[in-house]
């Protein structure tokens, strides 16, 4: 089931203006179709060198991932123009759901599993990509979810390569180095101190 | 919409999930959601064949997980 729950702002850089979004929790068969009607298409034209690193995500398999586990998983997607601009699906317990951070070993978090935004808002697809904060707004709903969990915000994942710097350098999470035990990919924390800054820091 | 119980527990356990709680900066109703599904993650994989382990610090010991 698809609900929207809230309004978010997105930077429409074509009108260098903000704008209205809609976020919505869950996901239906229109969204699913809509993903692979549009996505699908721009990751196939973009050349072989420029492919990124997610074009191969099945979120059919996701969404009914989330659907047959509502206990630990969430689905979220923004929405503007009629068209999905971003999708996220995070856990909310499982073995994965333990801080491996110093600052608070063993704790409860979120860990965000795939984070998407639309291959129209990506500069490294198209030269004039059309909404910017699309990736946050999601990252910063997974915070609200860890909140509202009682885990102070906390989030781990586990980063593709072309993504380390969005999640080192823009959102200031610890980057906990490649585990051998998740395909080489670095693990990121972001911790309760990171949680305050980056909310604090927030536009 | 969520849906309210009545748990009955004993001393002893109410003492472990209190001290759990307080460790973990969780109330005793995020606490035991954690453990439901941490207890579901686990029961799903081992339904599946799968074998979970917990290995020592040393990893001088490996034990295999299992569930009731």
């Amino acid at each position: 089931m698809k609900e929207t729950i809230g309004t978010v702002p997105l930077f429409d850089l074509n009108r260098s203006a903000h704008c209205n979004a809609s976020l919505f929790q869950g996901v239906d068969l229109d969204t699913i179709k809509g993903i692979e009607a549009d996505w699908t298409p721009v990751f196939n034209a973009a050349a072989p060198q420029n492919q990124p690193e997610d074009a191969h995500w099945e979120w059919a398999a996701k969404a009914l991932q989330a659907l047959r586990n509502p206990l630990s998983y969430e689905l979220f997607g923004i929405e503007a123009d009629a068209k999905t601009q971003g999708m996220m699906l995070v856990l909310k317990g499982g073995p994965k759901c333990f801080s491996r951070h110093p600052e608070h070993p063993r704790a409860p978090l979120v860990y965000l599993d795939f984070l998407a935004t639309a291959p129209w808002n990506r500069p490294g697809l198209t030269a004039t990509p059309i909404y910017k904060g699309v990736g946050r707004v999601l990252f910063m709903t997974a915070v609200s979810v860890s909140i509202e969990e009682e885990f102070a915000g906390r989030i781990g994942l586990h980063s593709l390569p072309g993504a380390e710097a969005f999640y080192r350098n823009r959102l200031k999470m610890t980057d906990m180095g490649e585990d051998a035990a998740y395909q080489n990919l670095r693990y990121f924390e972001l911790s309760e101190t990171q949680v305050k800054q980056l909310i604090a820091a927030r536009p | 919409m969520k849906r309210t119980m009545t748990l009955n527990l004993t001393e002893t356990e109410m003492t472990v999930l209190e001290r759990m709680c307080e460790e973990k900066g969780l109330s005793k109703t995020a606490l035991v959601r954690q453990a439901l599904r941490l207890y579901k993650s686990v029961d799903e994989r081992l339904a599946r064949g799968e074998k979970v382990f917990v290995e020592s610090a040393d990893k001088a010991e490996k034990a295999e997980l299992m569930v009731l």
